[in-house]
């Protein structure tokens, strides 16, 4: 009775002052983590960036036979430096070297990419001078970016269709070019120099291809101002001996916790591509282009991006059909070589999709679907990472009729499996 | 059957009594706010920073990813806000990457595309852990904190703990959650733990505040364990260390910088 009693005062002062028990999963959670190794001392970044990779594909052709499929191997090496050198001196070397045995078309070929070679020298935080072969990009787009007017033949080796990939692998151009920056403004000065004769495209392994990335004197001027948090338009204006003035604006803004919103407009004269694609004399006419998208992000990793994009310098769909088959796949060419529409009007969709499945599993793939002659291309990609190494597998498909745009590229398809390994 | 008189007197009552409930409430408001902007003193030091951030996630008590990354940090004289820059360090293929946050105005650059994209907050570039979880932040700024109780209540450490239990409500569009529970040590103003909910009132995550060590002039939580409120088994570890006191020049944190930025 006495110790009933006792008790009976026990439990309830034990009730008062014992902390509500937590969820097991919580103790399970801080258990786990006392038991988390221990961060390494130092873990800085690195100034280089080095990997290797290996692919081996397969590829089909159109037309029937059996003796359309053809076989992709591939090795590369890729490297970035990017280190300052001494007080307000910085220095980035960025190369890749990718050989190709292939026996579609185009066949493979050993191609070298010098994409950036340029010192750095920062007066102040505030005012920085660059000098050498820089990527200058600009575009808020992501399938097609009017305003990046240095991409045209600034692609070497286009071994990923991947639009982040395609902005990387690509030789920047030889500038001279300033920055102001304020805290909520900036302004850059860009000057392109011609450095060749002849502006030829050369082909050869290490050739440094200036007749592709310098061919005339040009020049960049981008200012951007915070009007807001939530919105920063870029201006831009674009020029030089062989072409006339353009004029640009980048613009992005939020819709909600979600949705991102982004459009590129440019203006200006040029010729048609056809013209272009034909080396036909033709007179300068206004042109515009645009690009204008929405990015949705779900709360599960998933992020959607559709984005309708238009040039008037390309072809309508009626007119593309009524050109010869060799000539729509010159055309073609020619826009994939300047990164431009083969078409006036593109649809572009993309998706990312991360820890799909796993972790560190990522799901990504675009849909092109051209609007004039109602073809498309897809490609779809699975990557998982390790810490020092990824695989890929890669699936791209043309697709459409006869006389169509994407019908005119020589492969139905291809398939490629894809191993990179950080050094 | 109720006088004038007796109405006048009632109304009188009331009114007082209404007047001192108000006043009541006004003043546990302000102590939850005081409580709230106390806390926010001890995880974020008072002058630009930077701290190096080892993030471990795990699932189903297995390690399944690791980052590490540099934070920049500094407030906002206008907003009184946190403007972040962070820098991945690894793995490798992260290496160099950055993004921006000034609020909602967030930025991604990839060094190797020289892409600078908007990101939405929505968007999450650390696999369990928001870019909001990462980056320093005043709730106070952003949140109407309510006291809810004051009760025991077991800490990161599995020790008892009294603490004040927060409720707080965005009052900022610019948040990363809608609501959340916070408990705040009564005697020290630490953070001890906190429940993130969804708009539909949904657990998010938890957040344990542990292992607190002195750190740029006071004692400040070097790791934060996040658990995840749909999957208990994902695990996420944030480890602070090398705080140190940074200047954080303005022109870092704006978009055109990115491209440029390379701390010595």
């Amino acid at each position: 009775m006495a110790l009933l009693t006792a008790l009976g005062w026990v439990l309830p002062a034990l009730a008062v002052n014992a902390a509500p028990a937590e969820p097991p999963d919580d103790l399970d959670a801080l258990s786990l983590a006392d038991k988390a190794p221990e961060a390494p001392v130092e873990q800085a970044a690195r100034p280089w960036r080095l990997f290797v990779e290996g692919a081996v594909g397969r590829g089909r052709l159109r037309g029937s036979g059996g003796d359309n499929d053809f076989g992709i191997y591939r090795g590369s090496i890729d490297f970035r430096y990017d280190a300052p050198i001494a007080p307000q001196w910085r220095v980035v070397l960025s190369d890749r070297l990718d050989g190709v045995d292939s026996d579609g078309v185009p066949p493979g070929d050993n191609v070298n990419t010098l994409r950036e070679a340029y010192v750095s020298w920062s007066r102040t935080e505030h005012q920085i001078v660059d000098l050498g072969r820089v990527n200058v990009r600009s575009g808020a787009a992501l399938g097609f970016n009017p305003t990046d007017w240095f991409k045209a033949n600034a692609l070497r080796s286009i071994v990923d269709p991947d639009p982040a990939v395609l902005r990387e692998n690509r030789q920047g151009t030889v500038v001279l070019q300033a920055q102001q920056l304020w805290s909520e403004a900036s302004l850059t000065a860009t000057v392109s120099p011609k450095l060749v004769r002849t502006a030829e495209v050369s082909t050869s392994t290490f050739a440094l291809n200036a007749g592709a990335t310098n061919p005339s004197n040009r020049f960049l001027l981008a200012g951007s101002w915070k009007l807001s948090d939530k919105f920063t338009p870029q201006l831009l204006a674009f020029g030089g001996n062989d072409d006339p003035a353009q004029w640009g604006v980048n613009l992005s803004g939020l819709l909600g916790d979600a949705v991102v919103a982004f459009g590129e407009f440019t203006a200006g004269r040029g010729q048609p591509l056809l013209a272009q694609a034909l080396n036909q004399p033709a007179a300068n006419e206004n042109q515009q282009r645009a690009a204008l998208g929405l990015t949705y992000t779900t709360g599960f990793n998933l992020s959607l991006t559709a984005e309708a994009d238009y040039s008037s310098a390309a072809p309508r769909g009626d007119r593309w059909q009524l050109l010869p088959l060799p000539v729509q796949q010159q055309t073609l060419a020619t826009a994939q070589a300047l990164q431009d529409l083969p078409t006036r009007s593109q649809w572009f969709v993309y998706a990312n999709w991360k820890d799909l499945f796993a972790p560190r599993f990522e799901l990504s793939g675009f849909l092109r679907q051209d609007m004039d002659s109602a073809s498309r291309t897809l490609w779809l990609e699975g990557r998982y990472a390790w810490q020092r190494a990824e695989l890929a597998l890669q699936w791209q498909q043309f697709a459409g009729a006869p006389g169509t745009v994407y019908y005119a590229v020589p492969q139905q398809g291809t398939v490629q499996l894809i191993l990179r390994v950080y050094l | 059957m109720l006088s004038l008189d007796n109405a006048r007197r009632f109304v009188g009552c009331a009114m007082v009594a209404a007047w001192l409930a108000a006043a009541g409430h006004a003043h546990a408001a302000a102590d939850a706010q005081a409580v709230l902007a106390a806390s926010d003193e001890v995880r974020n030091p008072p002058k630009p920073f930077s701290v190096t951030v080892n993030l471990l996630e795990y699932r189903n008590a297995k390690q399944t990813d690791a980052n590490t990354l540099t934070v920049y940090s500094k407030t906002d004289d206008k907003s009184g806000q946190y403007r972040t820059l962070l820098r991945f360090a690894a793995p490798e293929r992260d290496a160099g990457k950055l993004m921006l946050k000034n609020g909602n105005d967030l930025w991604f650059y990839d060094p190797a595309s020289q892409a600078s994209i908007r990101l939405s907050p929505q968007q999450r570039l650390l696999g369990q852990a928001s870019n909001g979880d990462v980056v320093t932040v005043n709730l106070a700024k952003d949140y109407k904190a309510e006291l809810l109780a004051e009760e025991d209540t077991a800490d990161g450490e599995k020790q008892t703990r009294r603490a004040y239990k927060l409720g707080l409500s965005a009052v900022s569009p610019d948040v990363t959650y809608h609501r959340v529970e916070m408990w705040v040590d009564a005697a020290s103003s630490r953070p001890i733990k906190a429940r993130f909910y969804s708009e539909s009132g949904h657990l998010l995550k938890t957040a344990y505040y542990r292992k607190y060590q002195p750190q740029l002039g006071r004692e400040r939580p070097t790791e934060v364990v996040i658990i995840d409120g749909l999957d208990p088994s994902w695990v996420t570890v944030l480890r602070y260390s090398d705080y140190a006191w940074r200047e954080v020049p303005d022109a870092w944190l704006q978009r055109d910088y990115l491209p440029r930025f390379k701390p010595g």
